[in-house]
C-alpha cells in the first residue's frame, strides 16, 4: 500500500501543478483580454483615467530612454565592429552589413528591448501592483469609486507594451546609424547602396514577423507579471517564490517567442 | 529591478487620483514620447517602402532560364557592377524553363538596350549574380516585359571537374614520392652520390665509375709528374748541348759564315762561267754561220758531181767496148 499511496501522492502533485500551471496562464490570458477590452472602450479615456494612463507611461519611459540609447549604442558598437572585421577577415565584406541588420535589429535588439523592460519597468510594477493588491488599496481605491483596473493595472501594462515599442524602435535606428558609419564613414555616397541593402532584408514577411515579435514580446513582458495579481495571494507561496515564478514564465514565453521568429525568419 | 522580496515593505502612500502627479506636464511629456514612437514607427515604413522601391516606376524584363537555382525574390539585377533592378518573382514557365521577372526603374532602364545580354552567374560561395551587359548602348532600348534568355554560368559546377583533376594530380604525386618510386630512387642515388663525394678523391670516383679507376688515374697524374720532371731537367741539358758554349749553335753560327764565303766563291765562279758561257755563244754562232756556208758549198758539189755522173754516163754511151745492157728471157 505504501508505494501505491505515494504514486497516488506524486500523481496528485502533478496534477495539482498542472493545474496551477494553466490557472496562471489563464490569468495572464484574462488580463489580455481585459485591457484589450479596456484600451478600446471610449470610458477608458475619461480625464482621471487618462492623465494616470499618462502618468504611467511617461514615468515608466522616460528614465528608460537615455539609459537604453546608451547601454544598445555601445553593445551594437561592439557586435557591429566584431561583425564588421570578421566578415572582412574572411573576405566577406559585402555581406557585413546584411549580417549586422539580421543580428542586431532583426533578433537582438526586439529581445534586449523586452527583457530591459521587463527587468526596469514591468516586473517591478506588477510587484508594487501586488503590494497595493495586499495592502488592500485597490479595495479602498474601489470604495471611492475608482475603478482599480483602469486606474492601476491598464496603464501598467501599456506602459510595458509602449516601452518595449519604443525602445526597440530607438534602437534599431541607433543600430542601423552606428553600422552605417562602421561600414562607410561620414559620407553620404553609400547611402543609396545602403537602403538597397536595407530594402532587400526587410521583406514583407520578414517586417511582419519583426513586428509581430516586438508585439508579443511586449505583450509577454508586460501582461505575465501583472497577471499575477489576478491570482491573488496563494498562502502556500512567499512573494519571492511568485515573482521568480512570473520570471520564469515570462523568459519561457520570449524564448518561445523567439524560437517562433526564428523558424519564421530563417526556414 | 527592484527587488520583491523586500521585507518589510516601504509604506507606499495610497494613491489618491485628486492629489496632482509629481512630474510636471506629465501629459504633454507622454504625448511627445507618442509622438515620437508614431513618428519612428511612420518614419521606418515609409524608408523601408522607398527602399524596396514602392516609389518607383518601373519596368519589367522577363529572364528566361533552364535553372533558377539560387535566384530568390529580392535579389539585385546589375549593370557594371551598379544594380539597376531587382527580381520581383519567380515563376515556372508551361515549357519547363523557369522566368524570372525582374522590375527595373525607369531611370535605370536605359542601360538595357535590344541587344544586352543577360548572366546568371553562379559564385563558389554560392552567391548568385544576375548581370546584364550592353555592348551598343545606342541601340533600341529594351521595351517593357521584354523576354530574353539568360545565360547560366556556375562555378560550382566546375568544382568536381577542378576536383577530379586535382585528384590525378595527387596520385601523381603519390606515385612519384612514393618510398619505391622512381624519384624516391633518384633521391636515394644522389644521396649515396653526395656522400660519395664527400669522402676523399669521391668527385673522381664518380667520374670514372670506381675508386680503383679513380686510383689508377692519380698514379697516371703521378708519373706523368715524375715523367714532366724528368723532361724539364732533359731540357736543361738539351739548353745546354745547344746553345752553351760548346754547344750546337755557335758551331752552327761558325758553320755559316763559312758557307757565306763559300757561297761568295761560288758566286764568283759562277761569274766567271758566265763569261766562258759568254764565249761558247759566240763561238756557236760561228760555227752556225759556217755550218750555213757548208750547205752551199754542199750543193755545189753536188752539181759537179751530178755533172760529172752525167759526163761518164755519156762516155760509157759513147765508148766501143760497152757493156750489154740488154735483159735477156729465159
Amino acid at each position: 500500500m505504501g508505494p501505491m499511496s505515494s504514486l497516488q501522492g506524486a500523481i496528485g502533485a502533478a496534477g495539482r501543478a498542472g493545474v496551477q500551471w494553466s490557472t496562471s496562464w489563464w490569468h495572464v490570458v484574462r488580463v489580455g483580454a481585459l485591457v484589450l477590452v479596456l484600451a478600446l472602450s471610449p470610458s477608458t479615456y475619461l480625464a482621471t483615467n487618462r492623465r494616470a494612463l499618462l502618468h504611467h507611461l511617461y514615468v515608466g519611459t522616460a528614465p528608460l530612454v537615455a539609459w537604453f540609447a546608451v547601454l544598445s549604442a555601445l553593445i551594437s558598437l561592439v557586435l557591429i565592429r566584431i561583425v564588421i572585421v570578421t566578415a572582412a577577415s574572411y573576405g566577406l565584406g559585402q555581406y557585413a552589413l546584411e549580417m549586422v541588420i539580421r543580428v542586431l535589429v532583426l533578433e537582438l535588439i526586439p529581445l534586449t528591448a523586452a527583457l530591459f523592460v521587463a527587468l526596469r519597468c514591468t516586473v517591478p510594477s506588477g510587484a508594487e501592483l501586488s503590494r497595493m493588491h495586499a495592502r488592500g488599496d485597490l479595495v479602498r481605491l474601489q470604495a471611492r469609486g475608482i475603478d482599480p483596473v483602469r486606474h492601476e493595472l491598464m496603464p501598467r501594462v501599456v506602459t510595458g507594451i509602449f516601452a518595449v515599442g519604443l525602445l526597440a524602435a530607438l534602437s534599431c535606428l541607433i543600430a542601423l546609424f552606428i553600422a552605417y558609419l562602421s561600414l562607410y564613414g561620414l559620407s553620404l555616397g553609400a547611402f543609396a547602396g545602403f537602403t538597397r541593402v536595407v530594402g532587400q532584408i526587410f521583406e514583407p514577411g520578414v517586417m511582419m514577423i519583426l513586428a509581430l515579435k516586438t508585439l508579443l514580446f511586449s505583450l509577454a513582458v508586460s501582461l505575465i507579471p501583472v497577471g499575477a495579481l489576478l491570482r491573488g495571494p496563494r498562502p502556500d507561496t512567499t512573494r519571492t517564490s511568485a515573482a521568480l515564478d512570473s520570471l520564469v514564465r515570462m523568459f519561457l514565453a520570449i524564448l518561445l517567442i523567439e524560437v517562433a521568429s526564428l523558424i519564421g525568419n530563417y526556414t | 529591478m527592484s527587488p520583491p522580496d523586500r521585507d518589510p515593505p516601504p509604506p507606499a502612500p495610497p494613491p489618491d487620483v485628486d492629489t496632482p502627479f509629481s512630474v510636471k506636464h506629465v501629459e504633454a511629456k507622454a504625448s511627445l514620447l507618442l509622438l515620437a514612437l508614431l513618428l519612428m514607427v511612420l518614419g521606418a515604413v515609409a524608408y523601408l517602402a522607398y527602399a524596396r522601391g514602392a516609389f518607383e516606376p518601373t519596368q519589367t524584363l522577363v529572364l528566361v532560364s533552364d535553372d533558377s537555382e539560387g535566384v530568390v525574390v529580392g535579389m539585385d539585377l546589375t549593370f557594371a557592377g551598379f544594380a539597376i533592378g531587382r527580381v520581383k518573382r519567380i515563376e515556372l514557365a508551361p515549357d519547363g524553363n523557369a522566368r524570372v521577372l525582374v522590375d527595373v526603374p525607369l531611370k535605370d532602364a536605359h542601360w538595357l538596350r535590344e541587344s544586352s545580354i543577360f548572366t546568371l552567374v553562379r559564385g563558389v560561395v554560392g552567391n548568385t549574380n544576375i548581370r546584364a551587359y550592353s555592348g551598343v548602348l545606342t541601340d533600341p532600348p529594351l521595351p517593357d516585359g521584354a523576354v530574353r534568355t539568360v545565360l547560366r554560368g556556375d562555378t560550382a559546377a566546375e568544382i568536381p571537374k577542378l576536383l577530379a583533376q586535382a585528384r590525378e594530380l595527387l596520385q601523381n604525386l603519390n606515385a612519384m614520392t612514393a618510398s619505391d618510386s622512381s624519384l624516391s630512387n633518384s633521391f636515394g642515388n644522389v644521396q649515396a652520390l653526395t656522400d660519395k663525394l664527400k669522402g676523399p678523391g669521391g668527385g673522381l670516383g664518380v667520374l670514372l665509375g670506381s675508386d680503383a679507376e679513380a686510383k689508377k688515374l692519380l698514379a697516371t697524374l703521378e708519373r706523368t709528374n715524375s715523367l714532366l720532371a724528368r723532361l724539364d731537367t732533359l731540357a736543361v741539358k738539351a739548353d745546354a748541348q745547344v746553345f752553351g758554349k760548346d754547344g750546337v749553335m755557335p758551331h752552327a753560327n761558325a758553320s755559316v759564315q763559312q758557307l757565306n764565303a763559300l757561297l761568295a766563291d761560288a758566286r764568283a765562279s759562277l761569274k766567271k762561267a758566265d763569261a766562258v758561257l759568254d764565249d761558247a755563244k759566240t763561238i756557236s754562232g760561228n760555227a752556225k754561220s759556217a755550218t750555213a756556208d757548208l750547205g752551199s758549198l754542199r750543193a755545189q758539189v753536188e752539181a759537179s758531181l751530178r755533172n760529172v755522173d752525167a759526163l761518164i754516163l755519156e762516155v760509157n754511151r759513147k765508148w766501143p767496148f760497152a757493156r750489154d745492157t740488154e735483159v735477156k728471157l729465159p
